[in-house]
């Protein structure tokens, strides 16, 4: 157990510190975990909206893909990702390979199917006759869209929270992509990895303890946010 | 009390529902001015009419002239999560007003349905009275051309109906619009109506003023739905008669006997077998006994050749 305090320690040290090589790190992730997230909102939000309420061929098969895409595992779509991004490969030209923006592409695409599948859910879960009332009353494909979003509010933003959280914890994809690179591509979590293989474990706690409340932060910060909205969608003083 | 051109005009409209023709060939026209009241039983096709002329459902025979624009408020309120004002607010915007409009159209709206109080009031916090009524403000706000309300009384308690159908029956007058009310209940289309439609099984059975759809409806089907309760079979005709229409009389020339009694509001439902068919009548509590053979006089009825 004196590993882990010492680690605590070493991790409250080095952020008081403004340790150099941390706060490198701490941006990494960050820019990574809300880039990644916002691009997947920006697709995600229409692809939820449209799995969720649209009416078209291939819609129950695209929710099927979706919902099994929210487990996809990471390290298969980093590997597939690295595999495209190969000089050579069909996506070589792109140089994304071992870049952050490549990193970023690959997790926008693990948090894409988290947004687009819990959106669609949250907004099949609206009461009957809220979306046609707005149709009946004139309202544009894109008002009835925001109208949907805005009424499944709390469900939008628990799917933003578990985007954002995968951005933020996964590994598989950042390693495969982004190679893990130190000052480059490397996120805290791919940070712990290197640190525990090389045997560092007092560093490896102390990157995972940023992470761990890294993670708590941007959740307290939303489910706040989400539970503000709930309140004040229950009609009470908020 | 109308005139003009039609505003909206269906010709022989057939709509169907999972590959059901609910509604079939139905012809109606709606004019500036007019309020019309499409009543009918459950499962006659009311809704699924009033949502294929407001262009929310496909037609799969016939046509719908719009000349005008039409907007439809749907049975169930289904309110946003805001207050009330920014509900009404947002179907202006929906409709194409401009901000800066809303906000006072909003208001007058919904003081004209008596609902200004609730300006401020978040939808979850309206009683199901209130929810119908800033729902019913919403619709009045936008100043269609034809306005159609899918049971706007629909699910309230005795009271609360009263005061809100009385309140939209003056609400819903005005000379440059059209209104189609779907209604369930003959005493909403007497407050309501210039016109009455009756809707039987997809199609329009009856089309006419209150007094005359209720009073002499066109066929069988018609009277027996709008509560010609009693049904004789004489010589050469069907004659079917309303609770007001037989009078319980020692010397009448007819003779009953009763076989069920109900209690009502001013007295008892008495429900009577004859020969040649059976009637309804309204007596004076307590009324006769069951089993009890009674005289009947009949004051008026309509007949059907057979």
């Amino acid at each position: 157990m004196g590993f882990i305090w010492d680690g605590i320690k070493q991790a409250a040290d080095l952020l008081v510190h403004g340790d150099h090589d941390i706060l490198v790190v701490v941006g990494t992730t960050l820019r990574v975990a809300l880039l990644s997230t916002l691009i997947a909102l920006a697709i995600g939000l229409p692809l939820g909206l449209a799995l969720g309420l649209g009416r078209f061929r291939g819609r129950r098969a695209g929710l099927a893909l979706a919902n099994a895409g929210m487990g996809l595992p990471p390290v298969v779509v980093g590997l597939v990702a690295a595999l495209l991004l190969f000089r050579g490969a069909p996506l070589g030209g792109l140089n994304m390979l071992y870049t952050l923006n490549g990193v970023i592409a690959a997790q926008t695409l693990l948090a894409l199917p988290i947004v687009a599948a819990l959106t669609a859910a949250a907004v099949q879960s609206l009461p009957a006759g809220l979306l046609e009332q707005a149709r009946a009353f004139g309202a544009s494909r894109a008002q009835v869209a925001v109208l949907a979003l805005r009424e499944a509010r709390v469900g939008v933003l628990a799917a933003t929270i578990a985007a954002m959280g995968s951005a933020l914890a996964e590994v598989g994809a950042v390693v495969l992509v982004g190679g893990n690179i130190e000052n480059e591509t490397q996120t805290l979590a791919s940070a712990v990895l290197v640190r525990v293989s090389a045997g560092e474990y007092g560093r490896a706690i102390a990157l995972g303890t940023i992470l761990l409340g890294l993670i708590l932060v941007l959740a307290a910060g939303l489910t706040l946010a989400q539970q503000h909205e709930r309140r004040a969608l229950l009609g009470r003083p908020s | 009390m109308s005139g003009g051109e039609p505003v909206l005009r269906a010709s022989g409209v057939a709509v169907a529902r999972a590959g059901v023709e609910v509604v079939r060939g139905v012809d109606l026209d709606l004019r500036p001015g007019e309020v019309v009241v499409v009543i009918g039983p459950n499962g006659a096709g009311k809704s699924t009419l009033l949502a294929a002329l407001a262009g929310l459902l496909p037609v799969a025979r016939g046509t719908i002239e719009r000349s005008g624009r039409v907007a439809a408020a749907l049975q169930a309120p289904a309110l946003a999560n805001r207050t009330a004002r920014a509900n009404v607010e947002a179907a202006l915007q929906w409709w194409g007003v401009p901000r800066r409009a809303r906000g006072d159209r909003a208001l007058a709206a919904l003081q004209a349905i008596g609902a200004r109080g609730l300006a401020d009031r978040p939808s979850r916090a309206l009683s199901g009275g209130e929810a119908r009524r800033v729902h019913l403000a919403r619709a009045l706000a936008l100043q269609a051309d034809a306005l159609l309300l899918d049971e706007p009384f629909a699910g309230l308690d005795a009271p609360a109906r009263a005061e809100l159908l009385y309140d939209a029956a003056s609400a819903l007058r005005d000379e440059r619009r059209a209104a189609l009310v779907v209604v369930h209940d003959r005493a909403e289309a007497w407050a309501l109506a210039d016109r009455v439609v009756v809707l039987l099984d997809g199609a329009v059975a009856a089309d006419g003023p209150a007094a005359e759809v209720f009073g002499v409806p066109p066929t069988p089907a018609v009277a027996e739905f709008v509560g010609f309760a009693g049904r004789l079979e004489e010589p050469g005709r069907l004659r079917l008669l309303r609770p007001q229409d037989v009078a319980i009389d020692d010397d009448g020339p007819l003779r009953a006997r009763v076989t069920r009694l109900v209690p009502v509001e001013d007295g008892v439902r008495v429900e009577l077998a004859l020969d040649h068919g059976r009637l309804v009548a309204l007596a004076a509590a307590p009324g006769p006994q069951p089993g009890a053979e009674v005289g009947v006089r009949l004051l008026g009825g309509v007949t059907f050749p057979r």
